[in-house]
This record gives structure tokens, C-alpha cells and sequence, in this order.
């Protein structure tokens, strides 16, 4: 209820949001002053608060399938995983004086570099099982030794 | 009675038959069913699989029967196993319990290195996924059909399920097809990728392993899974019950209904489920056309990785291991570990490399599972 009077009158305030333009697709909201704007990422200070800004997203993208709303400690990160111009939305949490708004394009260079990144992964999970196995076993076979010893010497 | 009135009469009884509502799309769906049953009676490609997969494709295909939809609010046969079988993932973890309950890990907790080389085949799902976005399919869609390469069914079904369920069928399908074909798929990638002198490597036999040490193999592995890849605990954490179950020889009883009779009743329930999901109109596509031809570069790939990775650590170390069980790095258990030992013995009749296959080929069940929890973590 609470969220709802809020983007009502945030959507009063400011009735050119609910009518955003977008980039790449994303909406965008009115109120703020871009700050960089090139072919692959938009840069924007906004008055809005965080808050208001994650709500006017939800609002913006509650239809829109393959989204992801991740809350970091420093950000929120708004993520498409579907097959949209757009990749990323990152509203940052820190500025007092309102919100800073970063649209990013969607790259190859993230997915490959995510994809690198969990290739390496599996191998850690498995090494560190490696290790696992190698300490463990250690450990199992000089206690199976001793007991061997005491059982020969008794 | 009027004649107008029994022609109304037929009218009606004709409306009710799979007749009046028939199309042609189905009949191609039929081919297909009838495809996978004949490849596993005839060919013995996974039959325990593939024949109810078969059946499940074959029946759902006609008009009107009354199994994958919902009859006044209540949901019908197949489409009850699919809910509570693979909507909410309970018969790939069963199925594991099962595996576990089969499994003797003792191959590879005395050889661990050979833990690397399943982490060296998953390199295909990696490549696929990027070839798979490539043309047009959502990042989800992308990792639950770039999986099929670790070739492990319930892991496939289990991402599959979690991230795209749209593709169910079509995955599944390709993924024990292709371990079906393991025989035929690699043995020409490991003649291309080996020479001779290091398709004869001998290996030392392997060491005993106590039991104390197969007990404390799957707390330590589901221990380091759960902290590092906890999304796949639900298939990972079953496996390693049971495998704990086994190695602690003290629940006989339970150990033979989860390798026997549970795993049977379940396999039945998922193959049907599974085949129930291709339904003409939704299985008639590019898509999974696309996922067949893929999911067969993706296998080949996930090969050349494997073997490669045993080529990379022959390079430091001092006891050389044969490349030949690098291809059992893609988990297909225990089918890639065959194909190792026969390729093996072709180039030296005594050469047995089978137990020395068995290490990377459970390193890449647990390799896919963990390439599976990165995938679910990246979009969780």
C-alpha cells in the first residue's frame, strides 16, 4: 500500500515518467541530467532517490520477462537475461542528493568474461574437492596406520 | 428420431474422436516417438530411457487424450508425474540417490588428480553456451542446452527444469541420445586427438582404498559442494547420501531400494514426463532441431577438453596418465569408461584402463553438477 501511494505520487511529481524514454529499450526516467551518453552506456544524476528509482523500474518492468533485480550493498543492479539491446541498470545507493543511474548495452565482453569466470570456477570446486580428498585421506590413513602399529605391538 | 437428429447424434459422437481434431503435425510427432522406440529396442540406445521417452512423445500426440493438460482443475496422469516429478525436481535427485547408491568412488579418491580432467571437459558447455546465444536463444535457454555435454541426464533435466522448462523435451532427449551414442561419438576424437605412443601410456594400478576413506569421501565432497555451489546441493547432497548409505554397509536395505526399486519406479515416471512435454505444436520448431545438432558439437567439444586437460598435466607430471581416459571426463557413466577400455586395448590387448577411467568419468558427474550451479547462480 505504501509502495504503491509512493510511486503514485512519484508518478504525479513527475508525469513524464510514466511516458520514459528509454535507451536501448530501457526506460529512463525524466527527471535528471545525463551526465554521459554514448552508443553503449548512459550516465545519469537523477533527484530521486534510490528508492524511488528501483520502484519506477519494477513499475516500468513488472511485465517484462528474463529480469533480475539484484540488491547490492552499494547498488542496485537491474539485470536482463533475455535477449534485450540492454544488459545492465545499475542505481547507485550512496548519494544523498539523489541517484546516479548507469544504463549499460549488452556486450559480448560480459558474457564471455562471465563465462571464463565459471569455467574457472569449476575447476576451483573441483580442486578444492581435491584438496579435500587429499588432506582427508592424510589424515585417514595415518590414523589407519597407528592403529595397525598398536594392533601388531599389542 | 429424426434422421437430422441421428446426423446431429454422429456430429457430435465424431466431434469427441481424435478424428475430427486431427492434424498432420502430429503425425510427424509420431515418427519421432516411434524413432526413440525403435532405437531403443532395436539399437539398445538407453532403453530404460529412451523407450518411455518414446512412448511418452507417441501417445501425447494425439487429439484429445486426455494426459498433459488439466480435466475441471485437476491435472491428468502424465501431466501429475510432470508436476511432481520434474516441476519441482524431485526425480533427478532421486534418480542421484540412486547413482550414489551404485557408485564406488574408490577409483577416483585414489587417483583425485583425475578430478581435474572433469573440470576439463566441461570446457564444451562453456563454448556451446556462447555459440548457443549466438543465435537467438535467451542466456537461459543458452545454459540449459550448453549442459547436454556434460552428458549427465538428471543434471541436464535438473538446469533444464530450473532455467528454461520450455525445453525440457528437446534437452533431455539430446542429452541421453547422445550418452547413448557414446561408443560411436568418441572413438574417432580420441584417434584424432592421441598418437600412438600415447594411446599405449601404461598406468600404475591403482592403490587400495580404505573404507574409512570411502566414508569420509562424500561428507568432505557434499561439505566443499554446499559452501561453494550450494544451488546444486538438492542433486549433489542426494548423490553423496547415497553413496554414504553404500559405503557405510550398515542400511542394506535401504541402499538396495534406492539402486533398485526406487530408481526404477522414477525412471519410469521420467521418462514418460519427459517424453508427455513434446507435444507437436510446442516441440515443432527450429529450437530443437538446433539443440540436436549442438548438443552433438557440444559432446565433441566437452571430449576434445578432456583429453586435452590429461595432455596439459602430462606436461608436469612425472607419471604420465593415458590420454585415452580424458574422454571420460564428460560423466556418461559408466558408458565413457567402456569406451576408454576398449580403445585402450585395441592399441595394447594388455592395457586395461578401465579403472583408471572410472576416476575422470565420476569427476565429470561432479563437474557438470558444478557447472550447473554456476549457470543457476548466474541467474538465480
Amino acid at each position: 500500500m505504501k509502495k504503491t501511494a509512493l510511486l503514485l505520487l512519484i508518478l504525479l511529481m513527475f508525469p513524464v515518467a510514466s511516458n520514459a524514454e528509454d535507451f536501448l529499450g530501457a526506460p529512463v526516467v525524466s527527471q535528471g541530467k545525463e551526465n554521459l551518453r554514448t552508443d553503449a552506456r548512459l550516465e545519469m544524476k537523477t533527484p530521486l532517490s534510490h528508492d524511488e528509482v528501483v520502484l519506477f523500474y519494477k513499475e516500468q518492468l513488472k511485465d517484462v520477462q528474463d529480469i533480475k533485480f539484484r540488491d547490492w550493498k552499494d547498488s542496485t543492479y537491474i539485470e536482463d537475461d533475455g535477449a534485450r539491446p540492454w544488459h545492465s541498470i545499475t542505481i547507485s545507493k550512496d548519494d544523498k542528493a539523489g541517484a546516479t543511474i548507469v544504463i549499460v548495452k549488452d556486450n559480448w565482453t560480459w558474457i564471455i568474461g562471465t563465462l571464463i569466470l565459471r569455467y574457472i570456477g569449476v575447476f576451483v570446486v573441483l580442486m578444492i574437492v581435491l584438496l579435500g580428498m587429499v588432506v582427508s585421506g592424510k589424515i585417514i590413513s595415518s590414523f589407519v596406520r597407528r592403529a595397525e602399529a598398536k594392533k601388531a605391538a599389542g | 428420431m429424426t434422421a437430422n437428429e441421428i446426423l446431429d447424434m454422429l456430429y457430435g459422437t465424431l466431434h469427441t474422436t481424435g478424428i475430427y481434431n486431427f492434424q498432420w503435425n502430429i503425425v510427424l510427432m509420431w515418427g519421432v516417438g516411434s524413432l526413440f522406440i525403435y532405437l531403443a529396442i532395436a539399437k539398445k540406445y538407453e532403453p530404460l530411457l529412451l523407450l518411455p521417452i518414446g512412448f511418452g512423445i507417441f501417445i501425447v500426440n494425439f487429439p484429445l487424450v486426455p494426459l498433459m493438460g488439466y480435466s475441471h482443475g485437476h491435472p491428468q496422469l502424465f501431466q501429475l508425474f510432470y508436476h511432481y516429478g520434474l516441476k519441482w525436481e524431485v526425480i533427478p535427485c532421486i534418480i542421484f540417490l540412486g547413482l550414489g547408491a551404485m557408485t564406488d568412488f574408490g577409483p577416483l579418491i585414489a587417483n583425485p588428480k583425475t578430478l581435474l580432467i572433469g573440470a576439463g571437459a566441461q570446457i564444451g558447455v562453456f563454448i556451446t553456451f556462447t555459440g548457443t546465444v549466438l543465435v537467438g536463444f535467451t542466456l537461459k535457454e543458452a545454459a540449459s542446452v550448453s549442459i547436454i555435454g556434460g552428458a549427465d541426464g538428471p543434471t541436464t533435466i535438473y538446469l533444464t527444469q530450473h532455467l528454461a522448462p520450455q525445453l525440457l523435451g528437446p534437452n533431455a532427449l539430446a542429452a541421453y541420445s547422445y550418452m547413448a551414442m557414446v561408443p560411436l561419438i568418441q572413438p574417432p576424437i580420441m584417434k584424432m586427438m592421441t598418437n600412438l605412443k600415447e594411446r599405449k601410456i601404461r598406468m600404475r594400478q591403482l592403490r587400495s582404498v580404505s573404507r574409512q576413506e570411502k566414508i569420509l569421501f562424500p561428507l568432505v565432497t557434499s561439505g566443499i559442494i554446499a559452501l561453494l555451489v550450494p544451488s546444486v546441493i538438492p542433486l549433489m547432497g542426494m548423490f553423496m547420501l547415497g553413496n554414504l548409505m553404500k559405503e557405510s554397509g550398515v542400511v542394506e536395505r535401504l541402499v538396495g531400494t534406492a539402486k533398485d526399486s526406487l530408481m526404477n519406479i522414477v525412471t519410469i515416471f521420467l521418462g514418460v514426463s519427459v517424453g508427455a512435454t513434446m507435444q507437436a505444436d510446442k516441440f515443432l520448431s527450429w529450437k530443437p532441431l538446433f539443440i540436436f545438432s549442438l548438443g552433438l558439437v557440444d559432446f565433441a567439444v566437452c571430449t576434445i577438453g578432456g583429453i586435452v586437460t590429461v595432455k596439459i598435466m602430462n606436461l608436469f607430471l612425472k607419471e604420465k596418465i593415458n590420454p585415452l581416459i580424458g574422454s571420460a571426463g564428460v560423466s556418461a557413466v559408466p558408458m565413457a569408461a567402456r569406451v576408454s577400455q576398449m580403445e585402450g586395448l585395441k592399441y595394447d590387448r594388455t592395457n586395461h584402463l578401465l579403472m583408471h577411467a572410472v576416476g575422470p568419468n565420476l569427476a565429470g558427474v561432479i563437474g557438470s553438477a558444478a557447472a550447473a550451479g554456476m549457470f543457476i547462480a548466474m541467474f538465480d
